[in-house]
């Protein structure tokens, strides 16, 4: 199961927001898409995952073209993304959250609420248990366990982040698609992190490719690194390699060295 | 005090508003979805109920289907959730103020058919002394306990119906909609289907409370679904608590019981358009103030009821 | 053709009694329900002024214009200020809540009986086979000076200036320090007298009765969805556009179905176009209204 991305193209009022990037990002390792703020990172992620689909190219996930399906299909295939500011379900628990997440089409329907349907009887009860078992053990995994019955809007920013992972999980990714994870956490902190989505990963087989701009946080994790800017992929390899390359330190470092010099 | 069977009225309209209260809280309180065309969904349960009904050639209309109540019952309901369905594929595309003025616009346009169709429906005449359950087997004035029965019964199966869906995976993930849409939508859920779908069921509720409304007021025409009656749904629902499971039942007894106490007030006929004035005044009096100073109703379920509207607004983040 | 001119006159006071709604919504950021009984309000007082007390209908229809607009001003003050930081649901829902109030004043002083304006501006003249009456002539031209009148407030004085800035952007200009008090009292002063404006037009080309505001509430939502909620001209041109579809449909379907047609072709244009029929002219409109 991999993810190809074929001449994606993007327009934006007659900007080239994202411009024929192609890349192949496989399942059993991490990626990282790197860019200066607006480089087109968070739009090339919405392309993907159907929020705001491609004006041109192909998009496909083991080999099944997803470019043209609605954000909820695309999930279904085991493309799950997280957000930038993790509000998430405000008014529900983080159990019912990470319930939610789990919780099969078939049993969200109004036939499901009273037990018929496919979900119907011994089977939908199996299948409420291993997600009560499954929503347990990655609360515990992620320190979340005694805040299960805390309403989203109650959490810290810290645990909203991590709930934020929690229940991505819970709904059983291939890949997972993460933006900007590293944003708004302590610089101290940012190991941490780093150490858990690799772990969260390695142990499931799981891909995943995650946009940020905070290149040492990036760098500790990724195998490989995909380098955007203003809409073009300017350079892929490993992290060694993208860290050496003089044209994506251009890139950055001339981005601080305006910053530097402004006004 | 007075009378008893005054009172038994008072309950009766308590009962039926409250039932449907509980229905919009389904489709509005969990669902996020807006609905101020609930009186399009009544009348279209009232009409299709009573026009199934028709056994008299007398009266003029084009059809005369003269079906059984057993049967005339759930065939209104379905005819309700086939309506319902028909306002929800369109609308459900739109969202916040849009939605709202397409469900209030539908439920116009249902009325002025019921008026202009007259060789279905009467017109503004309507019908009157329309049968009613059981009403051969007692007294025509103990009537009003049966029917304070039937509606108390009808009223918990509603609940019983609600807090299912309150409580389970699929009113979880509705609530989890109506919070986050985009979340919802990264999860895999068919959040749209799982809309049309709630709002369908709403209706055939609605559709099957239609004919209990009919029972008490004992007439129908089509001034009987102005938007006014969708408000007082609202209202109760608001005073409540939206998003409770009992909030919309507790709300319209204390809003019909407080408005109806007025009605036993006796006054010099001089001052009827006063007295008659006094019923809305009171009903949005009580909403403006609810709003104001208990924003989360009397039954809260601890939603900050004025900020979702913006939450819902989000759907790609930047 | 004779149908497109009482398209007009309809499509015009659809226009007054929408501008006020449209302002509310483009400053205050809710869909104001309770304009609609404003409209009411302003036929009743209208039409006692002039059918009990004898007045002239141009003299009652200043008097109240004016003293609706101040109703309206204290309205929003008593109503809908202490719950804006609620947001615009709260506030929908308490101008609903408003509307059952001002319905229930209506009914207790005037009673629910149907009135009629007592007026005759006599005249019809006939231009090539229309009938046009008098009246007509005067309610279109009433109700594009008064228009035209509003423009030149909000383009030519400083206090119309600062409503405009706060119509595009409210925070800005909160922080430019327009005085915000004031600028919103002008707002639902306007906002409102417009309303009781289209209720004395309404009543002097039919009649006034207590359920007015509660039937002309959709076609004010559908003239400014039309519109595309925001922009001044926009409205005026939807509410033209509705009033002559709806008088023109009379010849092809029964008359009856004519308020139908209305909230048809409103849900066929939030369906089709959910950002308004004239959405493409809001861009251009918005350094403008």
């Amino acid at each position: 199961m991999e993810l190809v991305l074929d001449g994606v193209r993007k327009v934006f009022g007659g900007v080239v927001a994202v411009a024929d990037v192609s890349a192949v990002i496989p399942q059993d390792q991490v990626t990282a898409l790197i860019g200066p703020n607006g480089a087109g990172k968070t739009t090339l992620f919405n392309a993907v995952t159907g929020f705001d689909p491609p004006d041109q190219g192909t998009i496909t996930f083991g080999g099944r073209r997803i470019n043209g399906l609605p954000p909820w299909r695309v999930a279904e295939l085991g493309l799950i993304r997280t957000f930038q500011t993790p509000v998430g379900f405000t008014t529900l628990t983080v159990r019912e959250s990470m319930l939610a997440a789990a919780t099969p089409w078939f049993m969200e329907t109004p036939r499901g609420a009273f037990g018929l349907g496919p979900g119907f009887g011994r089977k939908g009860r199996k299948l409420e248990r291993d997600a009560e078992i499954r929503t347990g053990e990655i609360a515990a995994e992620l320190g979340l366990e005694d805040l299960l019955d805390v309403r989203t809007d109650e959490l810290s920013a810290g645990d909203r982040k991590l709930l934020e992972f929690a229940r991505q999980l819970m709904a059983q990714p291939k890949m997972l698609l993460l933006d900007e994870p590293a944003a708004a956490v302590a610089p101290a902190n940012i190991g941490r992190l780093s150490q858990l989505v690799r772990r969260l990963c390695d142990e499931r087989g799981l891909g995943s490719l995650i946009i940020d701009h905070n290149l040492s946080f990036l760098m500790q994790i990724a195998d490989e690194v995909h380098v955007l800017d203003q809409g073009v992929l300017i350079a892929s390899g490993p992290p060694e390699a993208i860290a050496a390359d003089p044209e994506v330190m251009r890139v950055y470092l001339g981005e601080q060295a305006a910053e530097g010099a402004g006004p | 005090m007075t009378n008893p069977v005054f009172w038994v009225g008072v309950l009766t309209l308590a009962l039926i508003y409250g039932s449907l209260a509980m229905v919009l809280n389904v489709e509005s309180g969990w669902g996020g979805m807006w609905d101020l065309g609930v009186a399009g969904l009544l009348a279209s349960g009232a009409y299709c109920y009573i026009i199934l009904g028709i056994d008299d050639p007398d009266l003029g209309t084009r059809f005369v289907p003269g079906l059984p109540m057993w049967l005339a019952w759930p065939l209104a309901a379905a005819f309700t959730g086939l309506v319902a369905l028909a306002i929800a594929l369109p609308s459900l595309r739109l969202r916040r103020e849009y939605f709202l003025i397409t469900t209030l616009a539908f439920a116009e346009i249902i009325r002025q058919i019921a008026v202009i169709q007259a060789d279905l429906t009467r017109g503004t005449t309507g019908f009157s002394s329309l049968d009613r359950p059981f009403d051969t087997l007692v007294e025509p004035r103990d009537y009003n306990y049966v029917l304070l029965g039937i509606v108390a019964f009808a009223a918990l199966v509603v609940y019983l119906i609600t807090r299912r869906i309150g409580t389970s995976a699929y009113g979880r993930t509705l609530r989890a909609a109506r919070d986050n849409e985009a979340l919802a939508l990264a999860l895999g859920k068919r959040v749209n289907r799982m809309r049309i779908k709630t709002f369908v069921v709403a209706g055939v509720l609605i559709g099957a409370i239609a004919p209990l409304y009919l029972f008490y007021i004992r007439a129908i025409t089509p001034q009987l679904f102005a938007p006014g009656i969708t408000f007082t749904i609202w209202t109760a629902l608001v005073i409540g608590g939206i998003g409770s499971i009992r909030g919309g039942l507790v709300g319209a007894v204390v809003l019909i019981v407080f408005t109806e106490a007025v009605g036993l007030i006796e006054v010099d006929p001089q001052y009827i358009n006063i007295l008659v004035s006094i019923e809305p005044f009171l009903v949005g009096l009580l909403l403006v103030l609810v709003l104001r100073f208990r924003p989360d109703g009397l039954i809260s379920e601890r939603n900050a009821f004025g900020t979702r509207a913006g939450r819902r607004a989000r759907r790609v983040p930047a | 053709m004779q149908n497109i001119v009482f398209g007009i006159v309809t499509g015009s006071t659809l226009a007054v009694a929408t501008i006020g709604f449209a302002m509310v919504y483009r400053t205050e950021n809710f869909l104001n329900i309770a304009h609609a009984q404003m409209m009411a309000l302003g036929g009743f007082i209208g039409v006692v002024l002039v059918d009990s007390y004898g007045w002239n209908i141009f003299a009652a229809g200043a008097v109240t214009v004016v003293s609706v607009g101040a109703l309206g001003v204290v309205v929003a003050a008593v109503f809908f200020r202490p719950v804006r930081h609620l947001g615009g649901t709260v506030l929908l829902f308490t101008s609903i809540g408003v509307s059952l109030m001002l319905y229930a004043v209506i009914i207790a002083l005037f009673s629910t009986q149907a009135r009629f304006y007592p007026v005759g501006f006599g005249g019809r003249y006939e231009i090539a086979g229309v009938n046009v009456l008098t009246a007509d002539l005067v309610i279109v031209g009433l109700a594009f000076a008064s228009i035209i009148a509003l423009q030149v407030f909000l383009n030519g004085t400083g206090l119309g200036r600062a409503v405009r800035a706060t119509a595009s952007n409210g925070e800005l200009a909160r922080v430019r320090g327009v005085p915000v008090g004031r600028v919103s009292n002008t707002i639902w002063f306007i906002s409102s007298a417009f309303g009781a404006m289209a209720g004395v037009m309404i009543g002097v080309l039919s009649s006034v009765n207590a359920e007015i505001g509660w039937h002309h509430i959709l076609t004010v939502l559908a003239a400014a969805v039309l519109g595309g909620l925001r922009s001044i001209s926009g409205v005026i041109v939807a509410g033209l556009l509705l009033g002559i579809v709806m008088d023109v449909s009379v010849l092809y379907i029964p008359s009856a179905y004519r308020p139908v047609v209305a909230f048809g072709v409103l849900v066929a244009v939030l369906v089709l176009r959910p950002e308004g029929l004239l959405a493409v002219q809001r861009r251009k409109e918005a350094a403008v209204t």
